[in-house]
């Protein structure tokens, strides 16, 4: 398995790239190479739910056969953006472009997912002593579709994962992860336990890891500052959405 | 369009589906995974019990709507399959399991004193509690006697932790009905009662603070003035908190009447603490079967009869009064003397068992310890009241609306990390 | 403290319990078999001067080598816990019946049980997995079932599992971190 490059895929490379090790036919690619710094091989989960029967309804729609988000982007309707100004203009970032990640950044919405202790101290740093009205995030929208941030707060277990995970993909792009407490950074105290997955980054892209158990409200504030600052650097996992563990499989 | 993902044969209905794909009932034409039915409302395989079978078979003019795991009450993740004819609820399923962590396979792997932070999580908003029932099992197993001090200080602290979770309730259950001020005031309260707590344990909120023999650090300095000065307000605050929603017409009206349990059905529903004492049987853990210092302290049970969520609310009040009176007198009659017995760093009890049950706020909490001589426990069931009270929501939904659905939960004060386990 | 409520278990169940009710702390201990339970149960609820009205926990246990459901309990009329051990349960096909006809509230808890350790409640109307996705195949909490990092070492032998960190990737395998006790 050859070193993947980290940031640059153009769309020969991607055609040159075997596929992921999912599809039949595909031999599994080794995970870890010893002394290598590459990344490893994402676990590509499929992102269909159902399919139309007929190809042509919704509009020509999405290639139902989705596998790869990144590989998406590299064609003609996966670089189609809505949310930006223009097709092109994206290659050089503009005033438009700042003001509209200025305007991201400052009212990012976060989705209702409290799941466990964490989102005790989410609520708290949502109410009167720890405002995050300041940063505009205040609504915590109860429908995912309404929402920026998914703020996934407590211990994400095997039977929860899916529905999380359908929560996310419901929520429109732009769209970012934040990870808050420990169980959901890597499994925290219950790492070891049959039930937990252990870690979010394990099922979806995470782009802020807010490590305690429970972080104080302090901590998710600048959790939700270092986002702010990825909204604005456009750092986040947005543009290129690769699904999998960040982590080695031998750890 | 060059595209690198192959062509898709169009089907039509009533061909084969293609493997692992099945089509939905509702639209022919639409074809979903198999893996995903297992999240649709209506599990897509027979009925394996009896209840199952009577709950999933509808009846005429009723329907299925699921409130999924993610939901904007507060309380947790916790799915409900509600069926519904027109507004009225007919019959409830609760779904559990979607925090489900495993506590006590972890705590039969690990030490003694690893209890205590695994055990802390299960009802975070009220950890001494989660604490305080499995030391007192274990101090059970080994004999050790705990110090007066220690036990003052875990009162102390237990009681301010309560107060912290009626605060909550209040605000939670004020939610659930809509009203959204008094959740702001609450967490103003908790916040100031959890930075003393903080102060006390190191900790806002899953303390680690207990230990096997005593308490882990004693009170200091910060601790005392936050608690001052705090005490100063805090009847004020909590009859502000109050007099939001007991004068107000809509809060009462709404709440009065709504899902009552007589005191029969609270008893053979295992129901105990404030839901169980605000139907009127006066059971109080700290009274019925006293633990700790609690026989030298002088506190009321409040108790009321009509069993509906507005008692339960009044009842949860009271209490909180109750709790300011018990922590003046623990700081009146504090003793000095050590805050941890003495006791090896490796534990290792003799063969047996013990149960110890103590007052949470949500109810009776309870831990039955069996130890196998080594230095792991052998056995730890945890007893969380929260688990009985939502199954005891199945039975008091049916012929309420769906808006009082939520209502009825939240003045049931269940925390779903409790019930999960 | 109550010595006098296991003379009178005593007297009242002869002939049914498995050996004298033991009193310790504050708990009396009765055990008994699976087919008593109905029986004794259904007598400590209803009769008036046992009046046990209240029960405070079910739990299932594995001993390794056989089933236990605990029941506790609480009357007004004692100042003791009452714990009830149902032994004997095979670890094949454990089954003893339900008590929901005494308690509805004990639906849940046997849920548990049954999700937990595979011990059948005859007539419990509901017996289904409560935590444990509907498709799961274990029982989580039997001794039979180990967690990932191959548990029940004991941790003061110095090597500690539970906390054992990974090691990193380039290590050399077999490397053992041995921690201060």
């Amino acid at each position: 398995m050859t070193d993947r490059p980290a940031h640059d895929p153009t769309a020969e490379q991607r055609a040159a790239e075997p596929m992921a090790s999912d599809q039949s036919g595909n031999a599994p690619a080794a995970l870890v190479v010893p002394g290598s710094t590459a990344v490893t091989e994402p676990i590509v989960l499929r992102n269909e739910l159902w399919a139309p029967a007929d190809p042509n309804a919704y509009e020509g729609g999405r290639p139902a056969e989705i596998t790869h988000l990144a590989e998406f982007a590299a064609t003609e309707a996966g670089r189609r953006d809505d949310a930006r100004w223009s097709g092109i203009l994206e290659v050089i970032p503009t005033k438009a472009d700042y003001v509209l990640d200025l305007l991201r950044a400052n009212s990012l919405w976060p989705l209702l997912s409290g799941l466990a202790c964490c989102a005790i101290e989410m609520m708290s740093f949502a109410t009167s002593k720890n405002d995050i009205d300041r940063w505009g995030a205040f609504p915590f929208r109860a429908s995912p579709r309404q929402a920026d941030v998914l703020i996934v707060a407590g211990t994400l277990t095997t039977k929860m994962a899916g529905p999380l995970l359908r929560l996310w993909e419901q929520m429109p792009e732009p769209k970012w992860c934040v990870a808050m407490g420990d169980c959901t950074c890597s499994g925290g105290r219950y790492k070891r336990s049959y039930s937990t997955v252990e870690g979010i980054d394990r099922i979806m892209p995470v782009d802020v890891y807010v490590p305690g158990c429970p972080p104080r409200p302090e901590g998710l504030i600048f959790g939700m500052m270092k986002l702010q600052q990825l909204v604005k650097d456009r750092r986040g996992h947005w543009p290129e959405r690769a699904i999998g563990p960040t982590v080695p499989a031998g750890v | 369009m060059a595209t690198q993902t192959p062509p898709r044969p169009a089907k039509p209905a009533g061909a084969a589906t293609p493997e692992g794909t099945h089509r939905s009932e509702d639209d022919p034409n639409v074809l979903l995974q198999d893996d995903y039915a297992f999240y649709e409302p209506i599990p897509p395989y027979p009925p394996r019990t009896e209840r199952e079978a009577e709950f999933y078979t509808l009846g005429d003019g009723e329907m299925f709507l699921n409130m999924g795991p993610q939901h904007p009450s507060t309380h947790g993740v916790l799915r409900v399959v509600l069926k519904l004819d027109g507004e009225r609820v007919v019959d409830i399923d609760p779904v559990l399991g979607y925090l489900h962590r495993g506590v006590e396979k972890l705590v039969e792997n690990a030490d003694y004193h690893q209890t205590i932070s695994q055990v802390d999580p299960l009802e975070y908003i009220s950890s001494l509690f989660c604490e305080w029932a499995p030391v007192t099992a274990y101090e059970k197993l080994l004999d050790v006697e705990v110090p007066r001090r220690a036990e003052y200080i875990r009162v102390l602290s237990g009681e301010l932790n309560r107060i912290a979770s009626h605060a909550l309730f209040l605000g939670w259950f004020a939610l659930d009905l809509g009203g959204l001020t008094p959740i702001l005031w609450s967490f103003i309260e908790r916040d100031e009662i959890v930075e003393m707590l903080a102060a006390l344990t190191g900790q806002r909120m899953l303390f680690n603070y207990f230990r096997i023999g005593g308490v882990n650090g004693d009170l200091n300095h910060e601790f005392m003035s936050r608690l001052g000065d705090w005490m100063s307000r805090a009847v004020g605050q909590l009859e502000a908190g109050m007099g939001l929603l007991n004068e107000n017409e809509i809060f009462v009206r709404r709440a009065s009447g709504l899902g009552i349990v007589d005191s029969e059905t609270a008893l053979r529903f295992c129901m105990t603490g404030a839901n169980l004492r605000a139907t009127g049987v006066p059971f109080d853990v700290r009274r019925a079967h006293p633990y700790s210092i609690y026989p030298e302290i002088e506190f009321d049970i409040p108790t009321r009869t009509e069993g509906d969520s507005l008692a339960r609310y009044l009842v949860r009040m009271e209490e909180v009064k109750q709790s300011l009176r018990i922590i003046d007198q623990c700081l009146e009659q504090m003793p000095d003397g050590p805050i941890m017995a003495k006791l090896p760093r490796l534990l290792r009890p003799r063969p047996g068992r013990a149960w110890a049950a103590v007052e949470g706020p949500r109810g009776m909490y309870g831990a039955y310890a069996i130890s196998d001589g080594t230095d792991q426990p052998f056995r730890l069931k945890i007893h969380d009241p929260s688990f009985i009270h939502l199954q005891a929501v199945g039975a008091l939904l049916p012929g309420n609306l769906l808006a009082d659905t939520m209502a009825i939960m939240a003045s049931l004060d269940p925390i779903m990390g409790g019930v999960d386990k | 403290m109550d010595r006098a409520l296991a003379r009178r278990l005593d007297a009242r169940f002869e002939g049914v319990l498995h050996g004298p009710a033991k009193q310790r702390h504050d708990q009396t201990e009765v055990r008994i078999g699976a087919g008593d339970v109905q029986q004794v149960l259904t007598a400590l609820h209803d009769e008036p001067e046992l009046n046990f009205t209240m029960l405070a926990d079910l739990a299932g246990v594995d001993t390794g080598t056989e089933m236990q459901v605990v029941y506790h309990l609480w009357s007004s009329s004692t100042s003791d816990w009452l714990r009830v051990i149902v032994e004997g349960l095979s670890r094949d096909d454990p089954r003893i019946p339900s008590v929901t006809y005494l308690w509805p509230g004990a639906e849940w808890m046997e849920r548990e049980t049954y999700d937990m350790f595979g011990i059948t409640f005859e007539g419990n109307r509901d017996l289904r997995r409560i935590y444990m996705p509907p498709d799961y195949t274990s029982f989580p909490l039997r001794k039979d079932f180990y967690l990932p990092d191959d548990a029940a070492r004991s941790p003061g032998a110095g090597v500690r599992h539970v906390e054992r960190t990974h090691s990193p990737v380039d290590a050399a395998p077999g490397v053992l971190r041995r921690t201060g006790a």
